[in-house]
């Protein structure tokens, strides 16, 4: 068990829109949220003594400014002592989580800014993309060459649980639906019209039985937090979100070597979370979920011991998991709705879950809101990263 | 658009046997001599119990589809040319799992648990893919 429960807290948090700014350079994103989230933790851009940026996926040229200081120097942050790129893909957030958290309780940083910004929206085009994201983290040797993609990912997915399931097409659009009456709220997202199931089953086949409606897509973006201690949290805000317990699993590199694509390492990575929280899933007030495609937020929320196998569809059809329901669930509408950022999906539900448990989710706020559990994977879900994060210490 | 060539396997050169044996139009995955347990795909050592006794056999080349799925859009430019195709995990006797394609059928026929056994599709004159089509038998 790790030694970080209750010992490390978010004090602060900034995003920027989700959406397509074609003339904005991406060091806007990653400066503006930075300043956003320093600004929300009530401290100076002086405390900062650590800045931990993720990577970029637009541009080589970009990500190699982030790695080598540029965020440091353009914002003036004069008492910095480390610049330190993390990045696990989508779950770069949890590593976030646990790397900052780590060098916070040992002594090493007292104030750790953590830091996302792409442009995959504006900076790639939509055959870019798909082509960027059929190389990406997928098999050069056994699977580039069969024509596989993260669209063919998520639909293998789909197959095989819906097969074993029984879950049907409909539940997988219930989850889009339920994401969008999210981002309804959210003036960070891209997408905040009504959605309805007729609709995401009407949309166009991309690989059977995933449609277009189910996909996310790929926008400009930006978040930050800021990460310190939970005695100097208590000192500078009444609010401190703090880290109660952590868990993850690593299954598979190449997709087609997990054993079984309709679990992953969720179970496992859930049951370390709230062990180490000492909560269970019933305590929960907010499921924080990674939903790059409904049929992963379906399998998380089972997996995490939210409801039997099979039956998560059903939570968001019948409106359980909706703005006002009794399991508030990924409510800054996901990558579906909010847009996806690259490895700044998984920060921003990592924001979004501080957000709601400082009180400061505006029109979606979930009222009292305490514990909440936050999940994000990366790649072609080969790790399963689970954190549970309260506004007090059980 | 012009379409792109279509991707080369990347080969590690411990994989070189299974590719030569492709072009032979032979399936050839490891196997522990240790703990007799099959290893797709190629590794320096066994994924099971680290021992690096480990030896080239020929498999059955049968399976079963473990999950499936059509691509009828959006694909990878290298493929647009193919849509519609098929995408299998298909899962061999030997009880390993690996990524190809179903061909030789209608795309609509493939289903999860199909018996599908190998047949191989030349891809240019380096390479020979292992692909899958519904069993015979």
């Amino acid at each position: 068990m790790s030694s970080l429960r209750g010992k490390v807290a978010i004090v602060g948090i900034g995003e920027v829109p989700t959406g397509r700014f074609p003339e904005r350079a991406a060091i806007y994103h990653a400066i503006e949220s930075a300043r956003l989230a320093i600004k929300d933790a009530g401290i100076s851009k002086d405390d900062i003594d650590f800045v931990m940026p993720t990577a970029a996926l637009f541009s080589p040229q970009f990500n190699t400014e982030l790695v080598t200081c540029r965020i440091i120097e353009e914002m003036g942050l004069k008492n910095a002592r480390t610049n330190c790129q993390v990045f696990a893909g989508g779950s770069s957030g949890s590593c976030f989580l646990k790397l900052g958290g780590s060098l916070i309780q040992s002594g090493l940083a007292k104030y750790v800014l953590c830091v996302h910004a792409d442009r995959l929206g504006s900076g790639v085009s939509l055959q870019g993309g798909i082509d960027l994201f059929s190389t990406a983290g997928i098999s050069a040797e056994w699977e580039v060459p069969f024509g596989q993609h993260y669209s063919t990912i998520a639909a293998l997915t789909t197959t095989r649980y819906q097969y074993e399931t029984g879950c049907t097409d409909e539940h997988m659009a219930a989850v889009c639906v339920s994401n969008r009456k999210w981002a309804e709220l959210n003036p960070n997202a891209i997408f905040r019209k009504p959605l309805t199931i007729e609709e995401v089953m009407a949309s166009k086949m991309l690989s059977t039985p995933l449609r277009a409606k189910h996909s996310n897509m790929l926008f400009d973006g930006g978040s930050a937090f800021i990460l310190t201690s939970a005695e100097r949290a208590r000192d500078i805000t009444d609010k401190p979100v703090y880290l109660l317990g952590e868990g993850s699993r690593v299954t598979h590199f190449v997709f087609s070597q997990e054993p079984d694509i309709t679990r992953f390492g969720w179970a496992d990575a859930g049951r370390q979370a709230f062990e180490e929280a000492g909560l269970t899933p019933k305590d929960m007030d907010l499921a924080e979920i990674y939903d790059s495609y409904p049929i992963y937020q379906i399998i998380a929320m089972e997996e995490l011991g939210f409801c039997e196998r099979g039956k998560a569809g059903e939570l968001h059809l019948k409106g359980e998991t909706w703005p006002g329901g009794p399991l508030p669930t990924t409510t800054n509408g996901g990558m579906l709705s909010q847009g996806h950022t690259g490895a700044g999906g998984g920060i921003a539900i990592l924001v979004e879950t501080a957000r709601q448990l400082m009180g400061k989710a505006g029109q979606r706020q979930v009222q009292g809101a305490r514990f909440a559990v936050e999940t994000c994977t990366g790649g072609t879900y080969m790790d399963a990263q689970v954190a549970v994060l309260g506004t007090e210490i059980p | 658009m012009e379409i792109p060539k279509k991707p080369v396997p990347i080969v590690n050169d411990w994989a070189r046997p299974f590719w030569d044996a492709a072009k032979e139009q032979r399936l050839v995955i490891q196997k522990c001599k240790d703990c007799e347990k099959h290893i797709f795909y190629p590794r320096i050592a066994c994924p099971h119990c680290s021992s690096d006794n480990v030896e080239w056999v020929d498999a059955s080349g049968k399976g079963t589809v473990y999950s499936y799925t059509v691509v009828e859009s959006n694909s990878p430019s290298a493929f647009l040319k193919d849509i519609p195709y098929v995408v299998a995990v298909v899962r061999l006797e030997e009880g390993v799992q690996m990524l190809s394609n179903v061909v030789g059928c209608e795309p609509g026929e493939v289903r999860c648990d199909m018996p599908v056994e190998v047949t191989f599709e030349k891809l240019d004159d380096e390479f020979t893919l292992p692909k899958f089509k519904p069993a015979t038998r």
